[in-house]
């Protein structure tokens, strides 16, 4: 696999809160979530400046157009 | 990454050095187009030809893996090859981002995702049967899902790993590679959702495919 790079991450303790939930709920370590993160940001970024747009439907079917910056 | 593996003379049933990698360019999608895609367009012919049923003619015909080469620059997709003999002998695109589990004590949990894994045309029984000879290779599939789990693994989602399943292929994923048929999809032209847990997976890399 390829080699990785160490960096420090400063979270507020909500953030931290946060990452730990999701940690537990998601069965991975902290570093894991955060990997996670950066690819899906990095993949929806792609996909909208392709011209896709990302949705959100809810139980009664109705789509809500999810804004990303 | 360049990871010594073994594939299987399917004539003699000899172990052959072969390389796992994960640097797959653009180039080898080329490579899928000019060496792999007249073969299996050619068996496909033959078997129809011969009056083979529908239900076992290559259903991946028609794939063409130069249309991902935008995908080689984005984190969530990840590309596998094996080669031997100076040639491509299989082809893999995993996602690792925004899939999860489906058997209900894996629900919610982040797993790895086969999108894509062929295998040379000259790799496959059925498809050198319609051409009259005998396939080269085998083991190469399982090499690829063995490199699927370990990418899992390497994600921290401790061997988590679905897929859809052609209906041609779904035999060597249950039977074969010991997943658990989840369920029709009908989201996904109905094809079968079939899963490893961290439990089976680890099975299937210690034990070796069935």
């Amino acid at each position: 696999m390829n080699s990785k790079k160490t960096m420090t991450l400063n979270l507020t303790d909500q953030e931290m809160r946060v990452l730990e939930d999701l940690s537990n709920q998601k069965d991975l370590s902290k570093t894991a979530i955060l990997r996670q993160a950066l690819r899906l940001y990095q993949l929806v970024d792609v996909k909208l400046a392709e011209g896709g747009k990302l949705f959100f439907e809810d139980q009664k079917k109705e789509k809500a157009e999810l804004m990303v910056l | 990454m360049r990871s010594p593996i073994q594939i299987v003379d399917a004539a003699t049933k000899e172990l052959v050095e072969a390389e796992l990698f994960d640097e797959v360019t653009v180039e080898h999608f080329l490579e899928t187009q000019t060496e792999w895609r007249p073969v299996v367009v050619e068996a496909a012919k033959r078997m129809l030809e011969s009056g083979a049923s529908r239900d076992v003619l290559p259903r991946h015909f028609h794939w063409d893996w130069t249309s991902k080469g935008a995908d080689l620059r984005i984190l969530a997709f990840s590309f596998f090859g094996i080669s031997a003999k100076g040639r491509l002998q299989g082809l893999m695109k995993l996602e690792s981002a925004a899939r999860s589990g489906r058997i209900v004590s894996q629900k919610g949990k982040p797993l790895i995702y086969v999108d894509y894994l062929e295998t040379a045309p000259w790799n496959i029984k059925p498809l050198m049967k319609a051409l009259g000879r005998g396939p080269e290779f085998s083991a190469v599939g399982t090499r690829l899902i063995e490199g699927a789990v370990r990418k899992s693994l390497d994600e921290g989602f401790k061997g988590r790993l679905a897929l859809h399943s052609l209906s041609t292929s779904e035999r060597f994923y249950l039977d074969v590679c010991g997943m658990t048929a989840v369920g029709r999809d009908p989201a996904k032209q109905n094809l079968l959702w079939c899963e490893f847990t961290p439990e089976q997976a680890e099975t299937f890399l210690n034990e070796g495919a069935a």
